[in-house]
């Protein structure tokens, strides 16, 4: 019992002296995050997180600099996790996706209807020699894509939850939801593994595929 | 369509002199008519284009506690644990309430604001980007301004807390909220310092806002949230566009009666008008037919008649409705649409905006109805002999 007691206390006792707070990931990215980005653009804009080997590091420059000094606590701990988890790893993750807004006259190539009317369903496949092409659902890209597969730079959709652009290579994608695109039954992408898990479960989706799992066969099966 | 027949044109418009008392008193009912009916879809469409503008800015979803039926503070750690459902992208605890100036007798808009948060309303964006606030400062509406420099206080303001004790702020910047009339009583501060003001504790709140990227899944998220807390009153904007759907219901149907009684004055002079015409006005076909003119030529001069009269009272109407609903404010019939603490018309614009729609709506109800009911009679009695007319 007591060399438990003394293992539990171990792990007490490490975890306090890694200053680093624990929020869970979806805390971070849509409340800590945001916040931390405006307070480093209005505020501290002057740091260099790089300058930093550690979070504690960062933190004591944070409560030693002028703009940032007078700031609430909650508001440099905000801007010290922003810092250190997203501007840092910038060089490593930020990707800039080209945009999905379509114009008045643009149509999907494979059922015809205007692209303007379904904004949230927008996805591109755009080629190397420029040439871009817009569908109003991953149904009717894979369509297309099976049969124009040469020469493609990039294919992008819109993540359901978010909204955000993505690549459709890196998303998840729910099959036989309730959840109907403009041409009906729909693979709807999710930036990851746990938002497409949830949609499965919220809306009765029968199966989580990636892009390269994606046959035929199986969008054919989706205009059954 | 043949073109037009300018001497028949001037017969039509003397034939209309010559009747004066007669037409002047048809023109004063059909644009009495038409100025009514127009005025009340006025007031609709300008009132429900406003509404929809309102609810725009609105946070997606907003969550109030309820303790014994009413609004009760809600508490900070319940927003982390929201944030954790997939397709809310944002959020925040909001501080926020009204104050009642006693001295004065008018209620301000309190909302509290962290210039680090998200923000939903484009004029809160924009005053926060401008000003740079302290927890001792705020931002008062010009209106509220004039309302504070009323009662001798020009820098600051004193506040009274719950418990009786003052809470002094001050007045940073008044800002112009331009055509958001709904916002012409608002200040805005610090979180902090409003709940000082209004007695909340450090991590409490009056509800929490949060916004869903996706609108599809509006509906679903919120009944999650209901379920998750089943005392809160959770409120999303399409509920909102609902109520105030149903609301309009509501006045529509009071509307209605008002419509159908006018409509159905307006049919029994048209019954009137069409059962008969008088003996002077017979006479007068007859000895038309007898100088030579055949039935064409009769019904013609009578369509361009009924035409020009009901253009001229249509257009008439029309105007006095645009002018007493844009530039008057709707006095009287606008208090129709006044509810308690729902709608108050005072609180309105009543900018123009005109569903072309109704208009036509009100053309197709008068003009051809008018037109066909002088047309009727006078071909009634344009076919028969002269002699049988005028003996």
């Amino acid at each position: 019992m007591s060399l438990f007691k003394l293992f539990f206390l171990f792990f007490v006792f490490v975890s306090t002296l890694f200053a680093y707070p624990n929020y869970s990931d979806s805390l971070k990215s849509k409340k800590i995050y945001p916040m931390g980005k405006k307070i480093f653009q209005k505020k501290c804009a002057d740091i260099n997180v790089n300058n930093y080997k550690s979070y504690d590091a960062l933190v004591d420059a944070i409560k030693n600099t002028k703009g940032c000094r007078k700031l609430k606590s909650s508001y440099q701990e905000a801007l010290a996790l922003y810092l250190w988890d997203v501007q840092r790893e910038a060089k490593v993750v930020e990707k800039k996706y080209p945009s999905l807004a379509v114009s008045h006259k643009e149509k999907c190539p494979i059922c015809g209807m205007f692209l303007y009317k379904y904004p949230r369903w927008v996805s591109m496949i755009e080629y190397k020699e420029g040439k871009k092409v817009y569908f109003d659902g991953m149904k009717d890209l894979f369509k297309y894509y099976f049969k124009h597969k040469k020469d493609i730079k990039g294919i992008y959709t819109r993540a359901y939850y978010t909204q955000e652009t993505i690549d459709a290579k890196d998303a998840y994608y729910v099959i036989g939801s309730d959840v109907y695109g403009p041409m009906g039954h729909e693979l709807i992408g999710f930036k990851d593994k746990k938002g497409a898990k949830q949609f499965l479960f919220d809306h009765r989706g029968k199966t989580v595929v990636r892009f390269d799992d994606v046959t035929a066969a199986m969008v054919h099966k989706l205009d059954e | 369509m043949n073109k037009i027949n300018f001497y028949l044109l001037e017969y039509a418009y003397s034939y209309i002199v010559r009747h004066k008392n007669k037409n002047i008193f048809i023109v004063t009912v059909f644009t009495l008519l038409v100025a009514l009916l127009s005025t009340l879809f006025f007031i609709t469409s300008s009132l429900q284009y406003e509404l929809k503008e309102r609810i725009s800015n609105q946070s997606d979803i907003v969550i109030q506690n309820y303790k014994a039926g009413m609004p009760a503070a809600i508490d900070t750690a319940l927003l982390d644990k929201l944030l954790e459902i997939e397709g809310i992208t944002a959020g925040k605890l909001e501080v926020k309430g009204k104050y009642y100036f006693s001295q004065k007798k008018s209620t301000f808009y309190l909302l509290g604001v962290d210039a680090f948060e998200m923000q939903d309303d484009p004029l809160i964006v924009k005053l926060l980007d401008q000003y740079d606030l302290s927890d001792s400062e705020m931002l008062v509406s010009k209106n509220v301004k004039d309302v504070m420099n009323q009662a001798y206080y020009k820098e600051y303001f004193n506040f009274i807390k719950p418990d009786g004790s003052l809470q002094k702020v001050t007045i940073k910047a008044a800002f112009d909220v331009g055509n958001r009339v709904e916002l012409k009583n608002l200040i805005i501060m610090s979180k902090d310092t409003l709940r000082k003001i209004f007695g909340y504790s450090a991590n409490k709140g009056s509800d929490i806002a949060l916004s869903v990227a996706n609108k599809n899944e509006l509906d679903f998220i919120s009944s999650k949230i209901r379920l998750l807390l089943p005392n809160a009153k959770v409120t999303s904007k399409d509920d909102l566009l609902l109520e105030y759907d149903r609301l309009f219901d509501y006045d529509s149907g009071v509307f209605l009666s008002l419509f159908v009684i006018a409509l159905f004055t307006f049919f029994i002079i048209i019954y009137d008008k069409a059962n008969g015409l008088s003996s002077e006005e017979k006479r007068e076909i007859g000895i038309l037919k007898a100088i030579g003119w055949c039935v064409e030529d009769v019904l013609h001069a009578k369509f361009y008649e009924a035409s020009l009269l009901s253009f001229f009272a249509f257009t008439l109407g029309i105007a006095i409705a645009f002018v007493y609903v844009f530039v008057f404010k709707a006095p009287l019939l606008g208090a129709i649409f006044t509810h308690e603490n729902m709608l108050d018309i005072q609180n309105f614009q009543l900018n123009v905006h005109i569903e072309l729609s109704y208009i036509l709506l009100i053309f197709l109800l008068s003009v051809p109805v008018y037109i066909a009911a002088t047309l009727i009679p006078s071909w009634r009695v344009a076919t028969l002999d002269a002699d049988e007319v005028m003996r």
